[in-house]
Order: C-alpha cells, then sequence, then structure tokens
C-alpha cells in the first residue's frame, strides 16, 4: 500500500511531537494522520486490513488521546477512548488464553491499552461519574478474572482502583499520598492530581463542617492538606467559615427552627400518606 | 396419587362420549367459575355447557381423526389437563364436576402459571412435577445441568401416571420387562404429541392462547423420553412425504430416511396408516411444535452444532409467519436459539463469544414481535438479550437497550422474573442499589421456587444479599435458613456475619477464601465495593459502645493504616449520617452523642408508609391478574334480560291470571 510508509512517518513524529510536549504540532499531524487513516478506511478495525495498518491506526488513535489528556480536553479524550473500543476489542481475543484468533495477530505490544483505560479511569473517577467508572470497571474485572489474574496487577488500573476505594472509604490522606508525583504511574496521570485534591479537599471541608465544632487553624492546614495558614484562612473564607482566636468555628445549623420545619414537613406528608390511604381504601371498599 | 385419580378417570374410558361430556362441560364451568359470586350467572352457564356438550362429542371423534387407541387417551388426559388448566382461574367455585382434584391441583399449580400474581407461598414438598418446563427454563445457566438430573428423576412418576391413565393393567405389572416398557414408553409419547395437535388446533381456532401454553407445558414431561425415532415416526405420520417442512425436520434428527422405511413396515403400524388417511392441511403451529422437539431433541443429545443450525434456519422461517396463535411458540423457539448458542465455542466471556454473532438476529426479532404486537416474543427476546449482552459483559450497551425499550407488563411471569433480575444486576453494577434492590425483590419473589428452578431462586438471593449489604441492611436471617437456599449460600452467610459485626480483617478472609466462588456468581465486584459498608458498621458499633473512644484505638480495632485515615473516615461516617458523634481533633478522640429514641423520628412513620404501600400494590396486582371469561358480561345481560322477560311474563299472567279469575269469577257468577 502506498500510504503505509507515509502513516508511519506520521506516527514517528507524533511520537516526537508529543515527547516534546510540542501540542500545537502534534495537533496538526493528528489531523492529517487520521485524515489518512480515513482514506485508508481503516478508522474502524476490519479483517480486509492488514494487521499492521491496523495497529497503526490504534497508534494514532493512542497518541490522539494522550495529547488530548495534555490539552486537558475531556470530551475529545472520550471521543478517542471510544474510537479505540473496537481495537482494544480486538486485542482482547487475541489475549484469550486457550484459542488462537483465526485473523494474522495485530502487533499488541506498542498498545498502550491499559494506560488508556486507566487515564478514562481516573477521568470518570475525577468527573465523579462513579456509575460509568464501575461500568467499565466490571467488564476489566471479568476480562482479568478470565485470564487468571486481578485488575490489580496492572499499575495503570490498579491506581485508579484504588484511589476510588480510598475515595469511597474515606481514607482522604491516602488518596493525597497517592497524587504526589512519586507515586503516579506516568507522568499523563498526574495531570489530575489538581483535580482530585480539590474533590478531596471540599470532602474533606464537608465532613469537618459536620464532625468538629471547632478546629485550630494549624491542624485544619495539615487536614486541608494545605501549604500555608494563610491558605487556610482564604479556604476559611470561601466556605463562610468563622475565625475567632486562632480557631476555625463551623457554623452550626440552628437546631431549634430546623425541628420547626420538619414537623411541619413531617405533618404534611403524614397528610398526604392518610389521605392516600382513605382514597385507596374507597377503591378497595 | 396423580396416579390414582388418573386411572380412576380412565376406568370410565369405556363410555367415550359421556366422558367427553363431562369434560367438555367442566372446561365450561370452569371458564366460568370466576365469576362464582355472581351468581346469577351460574344457570346460564351451565346450559351453555349442556348444549355444547352434545356438540363437542360429535367433534371431537371427527376432529381428532386417531385411532380407537388413542381415542380414550385423548379424552383421559384432556380430563388430566382440564384439571390442572383449571387452576389458572383464580377461583373454582363452580368447578363443580371435578372439585376436589383440581382445586387440589390449583394450590398446587398456581406458580407455574401465567397469570399468577397473587402470592401464596406454595409449601415445598407439594409440587406437582408437570410444571418443570416452564420452570426449568427458568433457571440460569449454571443450574441447568444440575436441573436436568433433577427432572430425570421428577418425571418419572408424572410418566408413569400417565401411563396408568391410558392403560393401568399392563404397567401395574412390573414383570413385563425393560423393551417393552421402553415400546409402550415410545408409544405413548407418541401419542400425547399427537393430543397436543389437536390441541394446538383447537388453540387456533378458538384463538385461545391457553391451549398453546398447556402444549408447553407438557413439554417437559416427555422431554426425556423423546427420541429420535419417535419424532421420526411423528413426523412422517404427520405429513405427507412431499411436504418440505418434514424433510427438513428429518434432516434434522438425522433420519432422512424415515418416510420410506415408514412405507415399508405401514403393513405392520396399524395407527399410522389410519392417520395418513386423514391427511389435511398441517398449521404452522403444529410444524413449530414439532421444530420444538426437536431442538429440546438436540440440545439434550448435546447436538450443539446442529441445533445451532437448525435453529437458525427455524427463525428465518418463522420471520415469515405472522399469526398471533404461533407467538408463545416461537417465543420458546428463539430461547431455545440463544441457548444453542451460547454453548458454541468460543465461550461467552469472551468477548468473540459465538453468542455475540446472534444479536443482530435477535435485535431484528425484537423489532418484529413489537410491530406486531407479539408479546411473547418481545419479552423472551429481551430477556435474551439483556443475558447476552451480560455474558460478555457490555453492560452499558444492556442499559441502552433497556432505556430503549419497555418490557411488556403483560409478559408471563417467568419472563418478568428474568427480566428484574437482569435489570437488578445493571442497577448494582451502576451503584443505583435502591433499584437495584426492589428490582431484585421482584426477581425473588416472582420466581418458582420448586427444585427446578433453584438456580435461578439462587442466583437473585445471593445478588439480592448482596445488594442488601451494600445498601446497609443486613439481610434476614431466615434467608439462609431456606432448605434449596443454605448450601448455594453459605459463602454469604459467613460474609454477612462479617459485615455485620464489622470485622474487616474477617471479611477480607472470606473473600480470599472464596474468590472463586463469588467470581462464579459474578458478585466479585460488588462484594469489593463492600469494604466500606465493613468500615462503617465497625464504627457504628463502637460509637454505639462507647461513649468516647480515641482515634487510634479505632484505628487498631478497624485494622486501618494509619491514625490518619480512621480521622478521616470517620468524619466521613458523620457526615454520612451513620453515626452521631463529634470529633475532637487535638486529643483525638472520638465523641458519641446521645442517641435518641428512634420512635420519636419520622422512622417508623416511614417504614409503615412502606409497608402499607407493599400491601396496596399487591391489592391493585391481584386484581389485574384476574381473568374473566371472554363474551361473559353478554352472556349474564342476556339470562338478564331473559329474567326480566319471565318476570314480565309473570306479571303479565298474573294480571292476566287476576283478570282470569275475575273472569272466571264473572262466569261463575254468571253461571
Amino acid at each position: 500500500m502506498p500510504g503505509d510508509s507515509d502513516l508511519k512517518s506520521l506516527v514517528s513524529e507524533l511520537n516526537n511531537a508529543l515527547n516534546r510536549k510540542d501540542l500545537d504540532t502534534t495537533t496538526n499531524l493528528l489531523s492529517r494522520a487520521k485524515r489518512s487513516l480515513l482514506q485508508h478506511n481503516a478508522l474502524i478495525p476490519n479483517p480486509s486490513l492488514s494487521p499492521e495498518l491496523t495497529s497503526l491506526a490504534r497508534q494514532v488513535l493512542e497518541l490522539g488521546a494522550l495529547a488530548s489528556i495534555r490539552q486537558t480536553d475531556a470530551p475529545t479524550f472520550t471521543r478517542y477512548y471510544q474510537q479505540l473500543q473496537p481495537f482494544y476489542d480486538l486485542e482482547r481475543d487475541a489475549g484469550a488464553p486457550g484459542e488462537k484468533s483465526s485473523q494474522p495477530t495485530v502487533d499488541i505490544k506498542t498498545s498502550q491499552r491499559s494506560k488508556i483505560t486507566g487515564l478514562y479511569l481516573l477521568l470518570l473517577l475525577s468527573m465523579g461519574d462513579s456509575t460509568g467508572f464501575h461500568t467499565v470497571l466490571e467488564g476489566l474485572v471479568e476480562e482479568a478474572s478470565l485470564k487468571g489474574k486481578s485488575v490489580e496487577d496492572d499499575p495503570y488500573i490498579k491506581y485508579p482502583v484504588e484511589l476510588e476505594r480510598s475515595l469511597m472509604e474515606g481514607s482522604y490522606d491516602k488518596v493525597w499520598r497517592e497524587t504526589k508525583s512519586e507515586r503516579v504511574p506516568s507522568e499523563d496521570f498526574g495531570l489530575f492530581s489538581n483535580v482530585l485534591v480539590g474533590t478531596i479537599r471540599s470532602e474533606i471541608a464537608d465532613c469537618s463542617e459536620k464532625a468538629y465544632p471547632s478546629l485550630p487553624i494549624s491542624n485544619a492546614k495539615n487536614l486541608l492538606f494545605l501549604e500555608s495558614e494563610g491558605a487556610v484562612i482564604e479556604f476559611a473564607q470561601q466556605r463562610g467559615w468563622v475565625l475567632r482566636d486562632g480557631r476555625i468555628y463551623f457554623p452550626v445549623e440552628p437546631e431549634a427552627t430546623r425541628s420547626e420545619k420538619d414537623i411541619l414537613m413531617a405533618s404534611g406528608t403524614v397528610i398526604e400518606n392518610t389521605i392516600g390511604y382513605a382514597r385507596e381504601l374507597e377503591t378497595i371498599v | 396419587m396423580p396416579a390414582e385419580r388418573r386411572s380412576l378417570r380412565s376406568n370410565s374410558k369405556s363410555d367415550t362420549s359421556s366422558s367427553a361430556n363431562g369434560e367438555k362441560a367442566r372446561s365450561n364451568s370452569q371458564a366460568s367459575s370466576s365469576n362464582k359470586d355472581k351468581s346469577a350467572s351460574g344457570r346460564g352457564a351451565a346450559n351453555k355447557a349442556k348444549s355444547a356438550a352434545t356438540k363437542k362429542s360429535t367433534n371431537n371423534a371427527s376432529n381428532s381423526g386417531m385411532g380407537d387407541r388413542d381415542q380414550p387417551h385423548a379424552n383421559g388426559s384432556d380430563l388430566m389437563e382440564n384439571g390442572v388448566n383449571g387452576s389458572e382461574d383464580i377461583e373454582m367455585g363452580e368447578d363443580s364436576a371435578g372439585a376436589p382434584t383440581s382445586s387440589f391441583n390449583a394450590s398446587k399449580d398456581r406458580q407455574g402459571d401465567e397469570k399468577m400474581t397473587v402470592v401464596v407461598p406454595p409449601s415445598k414438598g407439594s409440587r406437582l412435577p408437570g410444571n418443570q418446563g416452564k420452570d426449568g427454563d427458568v433457571a440460569m445457566h449454571g443450574a441447568e445441568d444440575e436441573d436436568a438430573h433433577k427432572s430425570e428423576a421428577e418425571v418419572d412418576p408424572r410418566a408413569k401416571a400417565v401411563q396408568g391413565l391410558s392403560r393401568s393393567a399392563p404397567f401395574t405389572l412390573p414383570a413385563k420387562g425393560i423393551g417393552l416398557e421402553l415400546l409402550m414408553m415410545r408409544k405413548y409419547v407418541h401419542a400425547d404429541i399427537k393430543t397436543n395437535f389437536s390441541l394446538l388446533e383447537r388453540a387456533v381456532s378458538h384463538f385461545d392462547p391457553r391451549f398453546t401454553l398447556r402444549v408447553l407445558r407438557s413439554i417437559s414431561s416427555m422431554r426425556k423420553h423423546i427420541t429420535s425415532d419417535v419424532l421420526a415416526q411423528v413426523i412422517v405420520e404427520t405429513y405427507p412425504a412431499s411436504s418440505l417442512t418434514a424433510s427438513f425436520l428429518l434432516q434434522a434428527i438425522d433420519q432422512p430416511g424415515a418416510f420410506e422405511s415408514a412405507l415399508a413396515s405401514s403393513q405392520m403400524e396399524v395407527d399410522s396408516e389410519k392417520n395418513k388417511a386423514s391427511s389435511k392441511e398441517i398449521l404452522p403451529e403444529v410444524d413449530t411444535y414439532l421444530s420444538i422437539l426437536v431442538q429440546i431433541h438436540l440440545y439434550d443429545t448435546k447436538n450443539i452444532h446442529k441445533g445451532a443450525n437448525f435453529s437458525t434456519s427455524l427463525i428465518e422461517r418463522l420471520r415469515t409467519l405472522n399469526r398471533r396463535t404461533l407467538d408463545s411458540l416461537a417465543a420458546r423457539v428463539y430461547f431455545y436459539y440463544s441457548l444453542f448458542f451460547e454453548q458454541m465455542a468460543p465461550l461467552p466471556p469472551s468477548p468473540a463469544a459465538a453468542v455475540t454473532s446472534i444479536r443482530q438476529p435477535l435485535l431484528a426479532a425484537l423489532r418484529t414481535a413489537v410491530l406486531r404486537k407479539d408479546v411473547d416474543t418481545q419479552a423472551t427476546v429481551m430477556t435474551l438479550l439483556l443475558r447476552n449482552y451480560l455474558l460478555t459483559s457490555h453492560i452499558s450497551q444492556a442499559d441502552l437497550l433497556i432505556s430503549h425499550n419497555r418490557f411488556p407488563a403483560s409478559a408471563s411471569n417467568n419472563q418478568i422474573a428474568r427480566y428484574l433480575y437482569y435489570l437488578g444486576r445493571i442497577r448494582a453494577i451502576q451503584l443505583q442499589y435502591t433499584d437495584a434492590h426492589g428490582h431484585l425483590i421482584g426477581a425473588t419473589r416472582k420466581s418458582p421456587t420448586s427444585h427446578s428452578a433453584r438456580g435461578f431462586y439462587q442466583a437473585s438471593h445471593k445478588l439480592l444479599v448482596v445488594v442488601e449489604l451494600l445498601m446497609g441492611d443486613i439481610p434476614d436471617r431466615g434467608i439462609f435458613r431456606q432448605a434449596a437456599l443454605e448450601r448455594a449460600m453459605h459463602p454469604y452467610f459467613l460474609l454477612v456475619q462479617a459485615v455485620s459485626v464489622g470485622d474487616l480483617d474477617g471479611f477480607v478472609n472470606i473473600v480470599n477464601t472464596y474468590s472463586s466462588t463469588f467470581r462464579k456468581d459474578d458478585t466479585y465486584t460488588l462484594i469489593l465495593r463492600l469494604r466500606q459498608n465493613v468500615i462503617k458498621t465497625g464504627i457504628r458499633m463502637m460509637s454505639l459502645s462507647y461513649s468516647r473512644i480515641s482515634l487510634r484505638d479505632i484505628c487498631l480495632r478497624l485494622g486501618l493504616d494509619s491514625e490518619e485515615s480512621a480521622e478521616y473516615i470517620v468524619a466521613k461516617a458523620i457526615r454520612d449520617g451513620v453515626i452521631e458523634a463529634t470529633l475532637d481533633h487535638e486529643k483525638g478522640f472520638m465523641k458519641s452523642k446521645e442517641v435518641g429514641d428512634i420512635y420519636a423520628t419520622r422512622e417508623p412513620g416511614e417504614a409503615f408508609h412502606e409497608r402499607i404501600r407493599a400491601c396496596l400494590g399487591l391489592h391493585d396486582e391481584s386484581v389485574k391478574a384476574m381473568r374473566f371469561p371472554m363474551n361473559q358480561h353478554r352472556l349474564e345481560l342476556k339470562s338478564a334480560q331473559e329474567a326480566r322477560e319471565r318476570e314480565r311474563e309473570l306479571a303479565k299472567e298474573i294480571q292476566e291470571g287476576d283478570m282470569d279469575d275475575e273472569d272466571a269469577g264473572g262466569d261463575f257468577d254468571a253461571i
């Protein structure tokens, strides 16, 4: 095929551009690469494609996904992820034990599947889409158990999975430690750290409001993972906390009015329910 | 017990017409039985029954076109099935002829019934084995083989009963030898199939799906005795030799030469000759019924590839037919179609599984079924598709299918149970535990509790227990005591114990020990999510037992990594409303608040409300599930009108009588 070498050079250029963090060039190259893929009709894997071309197409899409993550462009990343799914499905076939797929095997060594999937999981996590997160994870767990492994064997997948578990548990300090740069499996994952820290900080703030009557500012600094006491004060003001004598006092909801409102609400529902029963009884009798 | 009853009936076989009478009368009165409290109609119905009975007896003789040998049997089995069928009606009041036996049946048979929504928890051991097929089909994948074994043991009494029914004499003698028994068995299965033909014909002519359902229900009882010889014999007798359908069916069971051999032996086989004489147009229902039998035969003999090919071409044929009387049969065909493909390599969890290849035809079938308002097929195909997607863990696709389709509310009970189960699974994966819980409760309640459907019962209960745990509830201990569940649920029982005492180490141990079981049950990922629940329960226990406890102790008891973690976790628990407490960061302890009186809160009222709502829902559903025979109101109107006319006549007569009296008096006077 004439365009094959062309595409190959494009991919290597892309790799270079991405390594240089030259995002503008990458975008340009990407659109060229995608057009060339389209000409080969290789955007979706099909049996007529040569394995080489299929793997090239996958590489282009993967690089595109990584580029979009670096540009913090979540919708584009999601699109790339979806486009990659058919390629990864092929890969799952080839990787499944006990059966040899009939097609010539696509080179799966260059695949960055787990990395991309891990990034996608992290993206879902940072967006708070736990439904999507678990739906994707369920598929991965199934696949891993088919191979007799567990999902945690893959460092890229393990990272978001553990983060999610800690988040759900409430061990925010673990999340905080995980987001430190040396723990992150790849620099692309680090891009989410800021988002995640923001998320846990607001979670902790929520919890603290309920859990503590008051807190010294110095302790709050540690609790909220903030750098300085000044940052604490700023944060406290954002949330509307009262600062007095070097302590933070969390706003207490006035009990009396709340209970009164409660009673009003409760009587409303009680009346509603009773009328409902009366109506039902009438229809029955 | 059924054997006695039936042989009792067959004693009267010498008097064929009277037995036919009885049967018709009963079926009629049974039809009217649902309005027993409206006694006005009783008379009308009885009248009609009588007039119809005579018609029927002639009809029966000519209609079935069977040899003398089959005749009494046909009647007999009609009788019996009427008894079974009687249970489909909710009330049995008017069923005077067979009241004692059939009402007994009714209580046992409730469960397998299509329209069963009234929750009557049946005592377990007392189920009639006749419901096998229905229930067996509900059974989940894993339990399929197990079921097959059980049904083998269970079918026997039934088969014996059938034998006892038509000719009790030869079979009460055990000395006859196995060869003969097999031969006789063949004959009876053969005769059963023939009986079902006439039922199908009746279903078509009366446009009554109940007859078809009855036929489908009887499949299970004969399942073990279907051999390719029997099938070939039936096919040869039913079709003319030139029929394409016949050769299609015979090809599938490896007996392409059946016609020739039948021709050669036709002198010997008396009844086959007789049947040939009465060759007439063969209904597509009969075709499909025979095809289902062939499918089952192929499935039972593990001819998976052959069955898959046969089913594929069968479905092609079915798609060209548009007959409402075919619906429930077609649904069954699709069921076995998908079953065949599930068994084919590559097996399901792999994304290239053979099942994925039938998604396209199934979706097409769903579309057609919806357009034709074919509820049976629609429901079956939808559950099949969901199962298909879940097998390869394509959860988002399954979710999309649900959101774009409405499951028919009038689908059969078993389909609804399955649908609810799959829905519950999907929702549980998506963390919508409340929804999942509701669906799974529905599935477990609707699932038949018989032996044969135990797989489904267990699977739905397992999932339900896990979802309840995830919701923070502790499942009722009684669930684990049920005989049907005790062994299968043991790992889950240990799990519940660990969660309920908040023992994190124990929990991790159990998950590790039974991880293969949990993986097999597809609950593993859900169970992994339970970790936080264990922690929460642990914190709650501590908050209840100590008024003040240091974070260090909490950390030690829960086996957490650090005090910091413990502090955050406790703070989160307080925020989520798990415990009522405050934290003191400087001194590092958790102080519990006084626990308020729960009866002062709204909680009891809410619990009450929920229960009342459930009761009202139950009432509504039972009202919906009541069935009234067609055109009954007209009959009532008629009888009311008659009564009015009679009254009027009476009034007139009285008036006239008065006049007569006067006249007479006058005359008398005159005299």
